[in-house]
């Protein structure tokens, strides 16, 4: 098993073997080579005049097309045909595979398709997925072994890929540590006599068809902990079958030649690649009674994450009142399978080169992103932006439908967000109640045109300003007091991990519990009640209605709420000045809601729920609903953290800003 | 019975009966998808809008004869609003089992071309459907900012099969083009039920001049690679508040039918970096002497913008300011046409010299500019050069319109007694 041997020497090239050998024979024969070199000098002259006129020709015939000058139509043409490659029918491809403690690579018939010798990335184990037939590249992914979880990703991964696919494994620096007995067991059914036995540091290469034979199997033991396996170069060569045999057998229809194209380039999508019972791709819901945002566009905003968008756009396609004519999906990038992706389910795609770098990339893709969506829909008051990271509610236009209004008429108006920030399991409650609120959530919004072309557009940080767009928008020069509109239970939900300001941690404690509403057609109570006045008015009714809680008890504590359900409670904290959330951030800390920045609040006051019951909370002195506050009332003071904490807590803020 | 008609009638005139059925088979294909093809072919219109009368008030009534769809012509053309329909493929394939050829004529999209490095799917602008020895040129029209309709030009590429159709006779294709949006109306014409634009000769006079340029948005980003864009507070304001000026004064003057064009810096700004030049401090338009209307001055304070200044008289130099808000000016230039050159004139208040700033003869195209709909001379780069002179690539920011122009002459002084006409300052 352990067995090592130098790399063989390499074999000479399939394709030269037969040239020499056609060379040599022709070389026996003196008259014969004569003529030979002749033929070439003369074939090369024709070629290479051949190519100098179709790079003159292709150039002017770029040139002209550019002008978009009243050529007259004929002058344009060239009757240059495109030579023609002979069509490739090799059967069978030569694979080269690499693993070394800081180097990995792919080869397939000498072309690289992966290489990855960056420090300090790319741990654990590479997967490639090659088309049978094709030899072409369907996924790529690496999956950090060494830490915990990614083993079970990597499972996932290898049952969503089809049967009779060629999967290449190698490891880069480490990826037995936390490779669990199952994903072990799942390697071993793939036919890897080593991947049972894998263990710390060990190089490892392996070549299958899934669900059929081994094509190879390399692996070097680490001699000890403190170092690494010795490399292993795996060479072998894989036969090719027939197309018919690569694909599935649908009935021919437009929907099933879209799912076709797809299933042929990319793997990792389960079962909308199933031969048997391919799950749909269109989904035709209940259209909407009466729904005003049918003609609205809707700007999805994306990166290289496909699967993140695959998963966005079927929960989008399946709401109900979606108009797939609508929806654009922006990449950030000229990535081949986000746009596959798109394709897939018909819709229409635009990339665009990314500019800048890191956060001020996103900026600038969302600038380019919502500038084209307004060109694209001329007549459009409003845009929705979605991310390629959330899900969207079943009931999210009709949620939208019902409170756009307010957006087109009420000025104070900032933007409609499906998100509420403090909207977690056991914070919300009520799928028909919304909220005014002073921060601008994203995470599925509505942005107003004329915001963004008097306001945003022509002001939009430029590339050499690393800005968040979100935190942007969120200053208060831009922001205006103006408020947002967002629902109690979120109309979205946030299930992306792998971000650039995102990581598992985060994700879990953040995201992870907050409420989604799948719940149809819920009816939304007293929109007209979020309109400015109209909601001060519903504030001061319900703080009217609000029973004061006991100011003595502990208010991080169950008890401090009675068991009860359907009420209104008020509490007080102290708040010093508009900007003083010091109290309100320990509050927040020990709900376990929302504390990394202040987010949710209308004037010094929050809006949730505790088991079951409407809470409110009102900063005193600083909100104006100081005033309902009994005299004997003493506000709730809450220390904030000793120092270090604080500091260590503050590179967590920054990575949350942008999420 | 429209097969029976159309074989009494057609063979009675010797007409081309073929035109007909194939128009009936198009216009059954695309009701059966349910595309709303609209007909725009100007030959057809232009005898339609002779009958339009009686054609509006009988929209059922049998045709006694043929008389619009059996001129034997190579090819009828038809319009479609994108927006109307999903790009089915459907059609495509049910047009092959009827025996239509089709061609499909797609090229990037306009209205992604002003984004930095966006790159979208090719849009549709054109269609051919050829039966027998008939073709539909179908012409796709787009919704663009400014709320009008945009089509494409009409250029082949290398596979396309150039015989196709007599490409050179179509009407539409040889330019992009620009018009507002028609309002339609269904006829029956030659027995064949059909939209046409409801005012069938104002879509002609439409059509005549209908060319579209669009904004040198590849230059344009040259331009701000080379000169760095100013975004500070005042720039920003200041082009919404000529954005804002420039649209109000777009709507008084159409309101009016008068025609005019963006002019001086307002026009360099469009061709140069096809944006409001922040430094430029007013807005410039131009108007032929032969298109004033006294009307003009009121209507614009009725606008809200007061006259600043009126120099020169409808015989001479003519030149309107009006006072926008927060210091944007709206000066208004009257052009002069002559045998081989056309001119606007200036006046210095104080000294009453007159100034002749001298142009190449031009004609107007339409252009989308800060979301609007408007006229820039086709010929802008002989407009900008003699305005500007070899170097309007190079933004200056000290200007003297007395003496900055390039092509700007003396041209005497006012008579003394004409002063209090014509120059007249509030």
């Amino acid at each position: 098993m352990d067995e090592w041997k130098p790399n063989p020497t390499v074999k000479p090239h399939k394709k030269r073997s037969w040239y020499l050998a056609w060379k040599y024979k022709l070389m026996n024969q003196r008259a014969l080579r004569k003529l030979c070199q002749t033929g070439a000098v003369l074939f090369l002259l024709v070629t290479v005049i051949v190519n100098i006129k179709l790079i003159l020709d292709t150039r002017r015939a770029a040139y002209e097309e550019e002008e978009e000058s009243a050529q007259d139509y004929d002058d344009e043409m060239l009757n240059v045909e495109a030579p023609r490659h002979p069509v490739n029918n090799k059967k069978v491809l030569d694979v080269e595979v690499y693993s070394s403690r800081s180097k990995v690579y792919v080869a397939v018939d000498g072309t690289t398709v992966l290489e990855d010798e960056a420090r300090e990335q790319g741990r654990g184990i590479h997967v490639i997925v090659l088309n049978q037939a094709t030899g072409h590249v369907m996924a790529k992914r690496v999956f950090d072994t060494y830490s915990p979880h990614e083993d079970e990703a990597m499972v996932l991964f290898l049952n969503m890929v089809a049967r009779g696919r060629i999967l290449i494994f190698t490891i880069k620096d480490e990826g037995s540590f936390h490779l669990k007995e199952t994903a072990k067991n799942v390697l071993k059914s793939l036919g890897s006599q080593v991947a049972p036995f894998l263990s710390w540091r060990d190089m490892w290469t392996f070549v299958g068809k899934k669900g059929g034979e081994v094509y190879g199997e390399k692996h070097a033991k680490s001699p000890a902990l403190s170092t690494w396996g010795d490399p292993v170069l795996l060479k072998t060569e894989v036969h090719l079958t027939s197309v018919e045999d690569a694909e599935c057998h649908w009935p021919d229809t437009e929907l099933n030649r879209r799912r076709k194209r797809f299933c042929s380039k990319v793997e990792g999508y389960g079962s909308v690649c199933s031969c048997k019972d391919p799950t749909p791709i269109e989904f035709n819901p209940d259209p909407l009674k009466d729904n005003k945002v049918f003609d609205v566009p809707v700007a999805v905003i994306a990166g290289n994450r496909p699967n993140y968008l695959y998963r966005m756009l079927r929960s989008l396609l399946s709401a109900q009142g979606v108009n797939p004519q609508m929806i654009t999906v922006f990449i950030d990038g000229y990535y081949e399978e986000p746009m596959d992706v798109v394709e897939l389910f018909g819709l229409s795609g635009i990339q665009h080169t990314p500019i800048s770098i890191k956060n001020a990339r996103v900026s600038q893709h969302y600038k380019a992103s919502l500038t084209a969506t307004f060109n694209l829909f001329p007549d459009a008051k409003f845009a929705v932006v979605l991310e390629e990271d959330l899900d969207i509610s079943v009931d999210f236009f009709s949620f939208l439908s019902q409170s756009i209004h307010l957006l087109a008429e009420d000025e104070s108006l900032y933007c409609i967000s499906a998100w509420n920030d403090q909207g977690y399991e056991h914070t919300a409650e009520d799928p028909s109640l919304l909220y005014r609120v002073e921060t601008m959530p994203g995470l599925g919004w509505v942005l107003r045109k004329s915001l963004y072309k008097d306001e945003l557009e022509p002001k939009w940080p430029t590339p050499e300003k690393l800005w968040d767009w979100d935190m942007w928008m969120r200053m208060p020069e831009q922001r205006k007091g103006r408020e947002c509109i967002i629902p109690d239970i979120s109309r979205s939900y946030h299930f992306g991990i792998v971000g650039l300001n995102m990581n598992g941690y985060f994700h879990e404690a953040y995201f992870k519990k907050h409420k989604f509403n799948t719940v149809p057609n819920v009816q939304l109570k007293n929109v007209e009640s979020l309109r400015k006045d109209n909601y001060e008015t519903e504030i001061h009714r319900l703080l009217g209605e609000a029973e004061v809680l006991d100011h003595s008890k502990n208010p991080c504590e169950d008890s401090f709420v009675p068991d009860t359900e359907g009420k209104v409670y008020v509490m007080f904290i102290r708040m010093e000045q508009e900007a003083d959330f010091t109290t309100w951030t320990q509050l927040a800390k020990c709900l376990h809601i929302w504390d990394l920045d202040v987010r949710g609040n209308h004037k010094g006051l929050w809006r949730l729920f505790r088991k079951k019951n409407h809470f409110l909370v009102v900063g005193v002195p600083a909100s104006p609903y100081s005033s309902k506050k009994p005299s004997s009332v003493t506000p709730i003071y809450m220390e904030p953290p000793a120092k270090e904490e604080g500091a260590a807590a503050a590179p967590a803020v920054a990575a949350a800003e942008q999420t | 019975n429209g097969a029976a008609f159309s074989k009494v009638r057609g063979s009675q005139s010797g007409q081309d009966s073929t035109r007909w059925h194939v128009v009936r088979k198009f216009l059954g294909l695309t009701s059966g998808h349910n595309i709303p093809v609209y007909l725009i072919d100007p030959l057809i219109l232009g005898l339609v809008d002779k009958d339009i009368e009686q054609i509006r008030s009988s929209p059922d009534g049998p045709s006694p004869e043929c008389k619009y769809f059996c001129a034997p012509r190579d090819f009828t053309t038809f319009a479609l609003l994108d927006k109307t329909w999903k790009h089915e493929v459907g059609l495509f394939r049910t047009a092959e089992k009827m025996g239509f050829q089709w061609l499909k004529i797609i090229n990037k999209d306009p209205r992604l071309d002003g984004m930095d490095d966006l790159s979208g799917m090719e849009i549709p602008l054109h269609y051919i459907f050829k039966l027998a020895s008939h073709a539909i040129h179908l012409v796709v029209f787009y919704e663009r900012s400014g709320n009008f309709l945009w089509h494409g030009p009409l250029r082949l590429k290398q596979p396309m099969d150039r015989k196709f159709v007599p490409f050179r006779k179509l009407h539409f294709g040889r330019y992009p083009g620009a018009y507002e949006k028609p309002e339609l109306l269904l006829v029956s014409i030659d027995d064949l039920k059909v939209q046409i634009p409801k005012n069938p000769s104002s879509f002609l006079e439409e059509m005549s001049h209908s060319r579209f340029l669009e904004c040198r948005y590849r230059e344009a980003r040259a331009f701000f690679q080379l000169y760095p864009d100013d975004a500070s507070l005042d720039a920003v304001e200041f082009r919404k508040k000529a954005k804002s000026l420039l649209h109000l004064a777009a709507l008084t003057l159409n309101n009016l039918g008068v025609k005019f064009w963006l002019s001086s810096g307002t026009c360099l700004g469009w061709y140069r970096q096809c944006n409001v030049i922040p430094h430029s401090k007013d807005v410039d338009l131009g108007i032929f002497i032969r298109d004033y209307k006294a009307d003009i001055i009121p209507a614009f304070q009725n606008a809200g913008l007061p006259l600043k200044h009126k120099f020169g008289k409808v015989e001479d130099s003519l030149e309107l300011s009006f006072q926008g808000e927060g210091d944007v000016k709206l000066d208004i230039f009257f052009f002069y046409e002559e045998d081989d050159h056309i001119w606007n004139g200036g006046t210095q208040a104080k000294s009453g010299k007159k100034f002749k700033y001298l142009f190449p003869k031009f004609t107007l195209c339409w252009t989308e500019f800060v979301e609007l709909k408007v006229h820039v001379p086709c010929e802008t780069l002989q407009y900008v050069e003699a305005n500007y002179g070899p170097e309007w690539r190079v933004p200056v920011k000290t200007w003297d319109w007395k003496s900055s122009p390039f092509n700007v002459q003396d041209n005497g002084v006012w008579p003394i007694d004409e002063w209090d006409n014509v120059i007249q300052i509030y």
